[in-house]
């Protein structure tokens, strides 16, 4: 959209952006620098909770308001075809070999 | 500390002794009074004044002399260590006797109540033993940095984040009591649990709603987050070795484990988090507001420890394992 300022004895024109693309172009910069933190690989992985919990957080964090976890899903579908992601490898690292529990040694201390 | 860092010097000097004295013969068996141990074998070993349980995971000949490392069972594996066979004794009724006495020896001076319930004796000098474990962990950091980096990273992390650092006391006590069951008494959890830990998040999700008026989205998020990680992380992670069989025995097929296992077991996944979550690499505000619901959580189980918790185990591992409790 184009819009008309007219200044004192002048009028000049200029292009600005009406609200909504604005915001919807601040949102969708805002998700694609959040993808630099969390990733949409580890979307379909052991962690996708916590990812989207972090996206959300982003999200809210730089616009300054609520988004749910479906929002966030809908605006990462816009770029990512969601259904094709592969999960990531680090599953393997971290569930590949059993371990035995074991608390540490801090919790065997006396409290105070 | 002090004792520790004699018996260290002690030790040094000792092993020297032996390097110097080589070369007497072939074979551990030359050197005396040294016995053999294999990989696998469950052993004694001493670590300061006292023996602990500890299973040999690897054997190494050097220079002639026969070199053992072996994790302290029930320990993390930050305490494993390479030992010479002066700091082991086989795993028999008599050397477990020595294990005992040795400890009521040691119990009499460190001995303190205080604060802490008097129910279970032998963890008067369990505990000291351990705060012992604290000073020489100071003493020998340096040279365990060089070998472990992994597990050195776990620890810091788990050192460093504010769920470790604020985790209620009680449920700490909690844990306490659950590794003695298992560990050290041979008891299990009955299963199945009720509530489950499936049940356990629901009830935590309701609560918040009541409590805020509205349904969080990030808080459903959580929990379905720490439900993910309860199933995949229970049978990699969260069991003592005696309670493997069972676990096998009960999770069958497509049986999720957050169906089945209740409190105790959902209190252990929360010592993992902070490792767990090192994956997500999550920017530092948003793992600090996460941690703070993390602990909300806990508070809320803390809330409900009567409910949610066990106050004995009844279930026997017997035949688990040979060697059970002291």
């Amino acid at each position: 959209a184009v819009r008309a300022v007219a200044g004192a004895g002048a009028a000049f024109i200029s292009v600005l952006p009406s609200k909504e693309e604005q915001s919807q172009v601040e949102l969708e910069l805002r998700l694609l620098q959040a993808l630099e933190f969390y990733p949409p690989s580890k979307l379909k992985g052991i962690h996708r909770h916590f990812i989207l919990y972090g996206l959300m957080e982003y999200l809210r964090k730089s616009l300054d308001r609520q988004f749910s976890a479906d929002e966030v899903l809908q605006l990462l579908d816009r770029f990512f075809n969601l259904e094709m992601l592969k999960p990531d490898d680090d599953e393997k690292d971290n569930f590949g070999q059993t371990e035995e529990f074991a608390l540490p040694d801090n919790f065997f201390k006396k409290e105070d | 500390g002090r004792q520790l860092q004699h018996d260290h010097d002690h030790e040094r000097r000792r092993r020297r002794r032996r390097r110097e004295g080589q070369g007497q013969g072939q074979g551990h068996r030359a050197r005396g009074s040294a016995v053999s141990f294999t990989e696998g074998e469950k052993v004694l070993a001493y670590h300061g004044p006292l023996l602990y349980e500890a299973k040999v995971q690897k054997t190494e000949n050097r220079e002639d002399e026969w070199r053992y490392f072996v994790h302290y069972l029930g320990w993390n594996k930050n305490w494993d260590e390479w030992v010479a066979s002066d700091r082991l004794l086989k795993l028999t009724e008599e050397n477990v006797r020595k294990q005992l006495e040795l400890k009521n020896q040691s119990g009499d001076k460190t001995v303190r109540t205080g604060g802490r319930s008097a129910q279970h004796n032998p963890k008067g000098s369990n505990v000291d033993a351990k705060a012992d474990k604290e000073d020489t962990k100071g003493l020998v950091k340096g040279k365990k940095r060089k070998n472990q980096l992994g597990v050195e990273e776990k620890e810091r992390r788990s050192s460093e984040s504010l769920l470790m650092s604020q985790f209620p006391v009680t449920l700490k006590k909690q844990l306490v009591d659950d590794w003695e069951f298992v560990t050290q008494l041979g008891k299990l959890v009955k299963l199945p649990r009720s509530p489950t830990v499936d049940g356990i998040l629901t009830k935590y999700l309701e609560y918040r709603v009541k409590k805020d008026n509205k349904i969080s989205d990030s808080c459903a998020e959580v929990t379905k987050g720490l439900r993910c990680y309860f199933d995949k992380a229970l049978p990699a992670m969260l069991l003592y070795k005696k309670e493997q069989k069972q676990y096998k025995e009960e999770i069958k097929g497509d049986v999720s484990p957050s169906t089945v296992y209740g409190a105790e077991h959902l209190l252990r996944l929360f010592v993992k988090l902070p490792e767990l979550l090192s994956s997500v690499n999550m920017e530092e505000d948003a793992l600090n507001k996460l941690q703070q619901k993390l602990l909300d959580i806990l508070k809320f189980l803390q809330k409900n420890q009567a409910h949610f918790f066990l106050s004995a185990y009844d279930g026997d591992s017997k035949g688990a394992d040979g060697a059970k409790g002291k």
